[in-house]
């Protein structure tokens, strides 16, 4: 069966089609890197996705440190994780890269700080 | 009066790449003028991820990719001033030299410099630019704003969303929103196709089972104090709403992503040519304007789809302004570069034809199997084939010298 | 309950003026207001002519008060210190019975004691502004430009001042007369009163009703208008009016504004409701069409905004015919002043009108002058009209006149928060932009509007929630992203 994908891996956003049998990828095209690939077959089996948010600072110069996980997450936990970062709260200042969930749910990433936010002078 | 080499107008990403490019280049008297608290302009907003991976080849959030840069102004101790904004650009008719005023809580702070670099970005297009019609009621918010209440100040804008448009940062915040808890009932887009990057209405849409309705646009606001519902109609091919296609959503607010416009109130105080298509400055190769010492990047020069393209841009200005400072001058650029009815407009529009230079440009609508060509006197001098081509992607190609001559203008046309 | 000598019920330019001249006396002044701030409804949602009075019947009231209110202008403006420029006016023609018309009206114009109207030929008008449509045009030189809005907050806080109290949020829901008072009750309180004035504009004949006087028929003639950027008001520097129909009234006209934008509007249809402000496509689409004909730049890439008026005016049930400003005070209904049907030209007649109304009062009490009145209003200096020098010293006077807070109209937050603390206590997002442009430009709020709803919060100590962008139930926001748990 041909199926038809939007490659997110990078801007480009390649429009894959793959002709696939259950799970298994027979062929691509239209993909522009090897990544192409390997989306599709993320995507038939487990489709991984990254997402942003923000945190609460504690005596910031700003009200929230916005953050991202350093790595991908299963999309239908995209939830369960945003329950974990609405629960957390840092004092500030804030460094990039500072993390604020080791291993989110067990997920193998962990949210990390992605601003400099410093203390409320 | 303060004398400098290159005074750099905005400390986002534009203005901070070229900061950066000129100091590795050896030019040290500059400064950059920040009318924020921090540098980093509209970046520290954009905290999804998505930047740097042409640039840096990996992919960050945009207050990382920001930081990037301002760490390398720090650490090259790169002069620049926050809190500070621009109100006038003036140029000195008989010695070219460039007066820029700024207020600051410190006084008016007046500077003289050989060059200005612009880079001061672009705003988003409004409620009133579009005209839509309806009433006036709190709740309707472009995506840019209700993006800074969010991200930066912490304030949820509303709970029941309907978004008008399907530029970048109206999908972005439609997922944003969704995120925190707010129902983001649909995104209806005027035009035919949609026009912000094919990855955002699959990650950032589909992902969350937010519809996309192509050729559909809100035709009432309805709401007295709080917004409480929009109407949408269909459109035809001339983008008017077809009569009885209304249908009416309840909503408390309304985000508008509708089109981004370079900000060149400055550009004009300073003489600055700007081009119809591109409501940018006319540039040549070396990005340098109508006026002699001034140059731009960035947003203000072209609305770009990807910010590794901005900062790429503004390193390229700092090459050709470095060259400039010394002197070594600029080939000067008599040829012009024309566009047909496929592509909106094209950076740079004059061209020396002596040297490579990479041409940016857009297409108007939707394209498959096509290719791109630039001809110079019936020549094909570069050409690209696209399998598609979209309007939401900047397209960029380089193009030799050895190909070129110096007499002919260059027309760029989309051949199908 | 709240005691008061006169309580002036409406908040809009004609209210406003009535409590400024009440004020030069020694009175207990209450003016309420059902908004939330001054001049919600059609005192700001005009064209902001200050109209020299040539449309108007010799001997009307309307007539009288235009060219008294006209001729005074200059004066007031210099002592409220607001925006206004004596532009003069082309009223221009394209066939015979535009001729005829405008001919007319100049008859009337004289009659009425307009001064300095005359034909000018096509060659003429080019001098006076070249990007003025038509063939052959009347020049009126007395008439003039203001922002309505300025002036309705400049009477106001004039009258704040000098003593007179806005009560914002009160909207009249019934009157009941005692032996030497009355008693008005609004959705949250009552108020005591000797005497009352009605200045409900719109909503007048139902006050009027309750002062015992009729419930006068009126109706209203909605009208819509784009607001140009000022990258158009350069190619127009007086207002250009299509010449008048037989009736003496106006459609689609271009008019510059005193801060250098351009206004296209107003068209008329009829509205039965008084609070129908939404703009159409269908009247938007009309306007670009008549537009065109006035100014030759009323291009779509120039729009920046666009708004809706009323004109409610009081008319004859049995003819059909629109009738003069009422301004009664009678025997049977002691100590109250009843202005219905003040519509256009409200904002040049107000004073005028005000004097009027103030003078019932003063015959029959002769009150006690008020010593300390002061007739100035300094206002909140504006950055962007100073000169460098000026812009330097204030700096230095004051920080934050050195921090641009909206950049597309150059307003600073010294600016905004002069605003924020207004003499009136408005304090929603629309208020502060009414005081200080913020916002107005072309950007119409994307880079300041967060500042602004931010020092609103500082400056008052205010949450977010409590954040209102003009009315009641317009809050900005919706709770916080985050919350410590």
């Amino acid at each position: 069966m041909l199926k038809e994908f939007t490659c997110i891996m990078c801007p480009r956003g390649c429009e894959v089609t793959a002709e696939v049998e259950g799970k298994e990828v027979l062929s691509v095209e239209g993909n522009f890197c090897p990544k192409g690939r390997e989306y599709v077959l993320q995507e038939l089996t487990n489709p991984m996705r990254n997402i942003s948010s923000s945190v609460l600072v504690r005596g910031g110069e700003l009200p929230l440190a916005s953050v991202r996980l350093n790595g991908l997450i299963p999309k239908d936990r995209i939830f369960d994780v945003m329950a974990e970062i609405r629960k957390t709260a840092v004092d500030a200042p804030t460094a990039i890269g500072q993390v604020v969930i080791e291993n989110v749910l067990g997920l193998g990433c962990d949210v990390v700080v992605t601003k400099m936010v410093g203390r409320r002078e | 009066m303060r004398q400098l080499d290159t005074v750099i107008i905005g400390g986002g990403p534009a203005g901070l790449s070229a900061a950066v490019r000129l100091w590795e280049k050896g030019i040290r008297n500059l400064l950059i003028l920040e009318r924020e608290k921090q540098l980093g302009g509209i970046l520290r907003q954009c905290i999804h991820d998505g930047f740097g991976l042409t640039r840096f080849g990996e992919t960050l959030s945009g207050p990382e990719y920001a930081q990037r840069f301002i760490s390398q102004v720090e650490e090259f101790d790169i002069p620049y001033i926050t809190d500070t904004t621009v109100i006038d650009i003036s140029v000195e008719e008989d010695t070219g030299k460039k007066k820029v005023v700024a207020a600051s809580k410190d006084g008016l702070l007046e500077f003289e410099a050989k060059t200005v670099i612009l880079t001061m970005g672009c705003r988003e297009r409004t409620r009133g630019a579009i005209s839509i019609p309806g009433e006036r009621p709190a709740g309707v918010y472009t995506a840019g704003v209700a993006q800074a209440y969010i991200n930066l100040q912490n304030k949820m804008v509303g709970r029941e969303v309907v978004i008008l448009g399907s530029g970048d940062i109206g999908m972005i915040m439609a997922r944003r929103m969704t995120l925190e808890g707010a129902h983001v009932q649909a995104v209806f887009e005027v035009q035919p196709y949609a026009s912000g990057l094919p990855r955002n209405i699959l990650q950032c849409l589909d992902d969350y089972g937010i519809p996309l309705y192509l050729s559909h646009t809100v035709t009432e606001i309805r709401g007295r104090e709080r917004l409480e519902s929009v109407v949408v109609s269909q459109v035809d091919e001339r983008m008017q709403p077809i009569k009885g296609t209304e249908k009416e959503y309840p909503c408390d607010t309304l985000i508008l992503s509708v089109g981004l416009i370079p900000e060149n109130e400055l550009s004009l105080a300073a003489g600055v040519e700007l081009d119809p298509r591109s409501k940018g400055a006319v540039v040549d190769e070396h990005h340098q304007t109508s006026v002699p010492g001034v140059f731009a990047a960035g947003n203000v020069l072209q609305v770009h789809d990807l910010v590794d393209f901005v900062s790429m841009e503004a390193e390229e200005l700092a090459d050709s302004v470095a060259a400039y400072l010394r002197e070594d001058g600029l080939t000067p650029c008599g040829l012009s570069v024309m566009t047909d009815g496929n592509v909106t407009h094209t950076i740079p529009q004059r061209i020396s034809g002596t040297e490579d230079f990479k041409l940016s440009m857009r297409v108007r609508r939707p394209m498959k199997d096509c290719r791109i060509e630039l001809v110079q006197g019936g020549q094909v001098v570069a050409e690209r084939r696209m399998k598609k081509a979209i309007p939401a992607e900047m397209i960029q190609i380089p193009v030799k010298a050895a190909k070129l001559n110096e007499k002919e203008d260059l027309e760029v046309k989309v051949v199908c | 309950m709240r005691e008061y000598d006169v309580m002036v019920i409406g908040a809009g330019v004609v209210g406003c003026a009535v409590a400024r001249e009440l004020s030069r006396y020694r009175l207990r002044i209450g003016v309420l207001e059902k908004e939330l701030d001054v001049a919600c409804g059609n005192s700001s949602r005009n064209t902001g002519m200050l109209h020299a009075g040539f449309t108007y019947k010799p001997g009307t009231l309307k007539a009288e008060c235009a060219v008294e209110g006209n001729q005074e202008f200059d004066q007031v403006a210099k002592e409220l210190n607001v925006p206004f420029k004596r532009t003069g006016k082309l009223v221009v023609g394209f066939t015979d019975h535009d001729r005829e018309n405008i001919l007319k009206f100049k008859a009337i114009g004289e009659q009425n004691g307009v001064k300095g109207m005359r034909m000018v030929t096509k060659e003429e008008m080019a001098a006076i502004d070249p990007h003025a449509g038509g063939e052959f045009a009347m020049y009126v030189p007395s008439s003039g430009i203001l922002d309505p809005m300025q002036y309705t907050i400049a009477l106001a806080e004039n009258a704040a001042m000098n003593g007179a109290q806005f009560l914002f949020g009160q909207k009249v829901v019934g009157m009941e007369r005692e032996e030497e008072t009355y008693r008005i009750r609004t959705e949250k309180e009552t108020f005591s009163t000797r005497w009352v004035i009605n200045c409900a504009g719109m909503y007048a004949p139902e006050i009027s009703e309750m002062m015992g006087y009729p419930n006068y028929p009126t109706k209203g003639f909605k009208g819509e208008y784009f607001i140009l950027d000022k990258k158009a008001g350069k190619y127009l520097g007086i207002p250009v009016y299509p010449a008048p129909n037989d009736n003496g009234g106006f459609m689609t006209h271009a008019t510059p504004t005193v801060d250098g934008n351009v206004l296209v509007g107003p068209d008329s249809y009829v509205t039965e409701d008084r609070e129908d402000y939404a703009v159409t496509k269908e009247h938007l689409d009309g306007l670009i069409a008549d537009g065109r004909k006035m100014f030759d730049h009323m291009e779509p890439q120039y729009f920046i905004r666009n708004f809706a008026g009323i004109r409610w005016k009081r008319y004859d049930p049995e003819t059909g015919a629109i009738l003069d400003f009422l301004l009664e005070a009678d025997d049977g209904h002691p100590r109250t002043v009843n202005l219905v049907g003040i519509e256009s030209p409200g904002i040049t007649c107000a004073l005028p009108l005000a004097r009027r109304a103030v003078k019932k009062l003063v015959e029959k009490e002769q009150p006690e002058a008020n010593e300390a009145f002061q007739p100035n209003r300094p206002g909140i200096r504006r950055f962007s009209e100073m000169t460098e020098e000026e812009k330097k010293a204030a700096i230095q006077e004051d920080r934050d006149y050195g921090e641009i807070v909206c950049r597309c109209e150059t307003v600073t937050r010294a600016e905004i928060r002069q605003a924020i603390h207004n003499p009136l206590g408005v304090h929603t997002v629309t208020g502060i932009k009414n005081r200080t442009r913020a916002t107005m430009g072309r950007c119409q709020g994307g880079y300041c509007e967060t500042r602004i709803t931010h020092m609103i919060e500082e400056e008052l100590g205010v949450a977010p929630e409590d954040v209102r962008y003009s009315k009641e139930g317009g809050y900005m926001f919706m709770g916080k992203v985050r919350e410590e748990q």
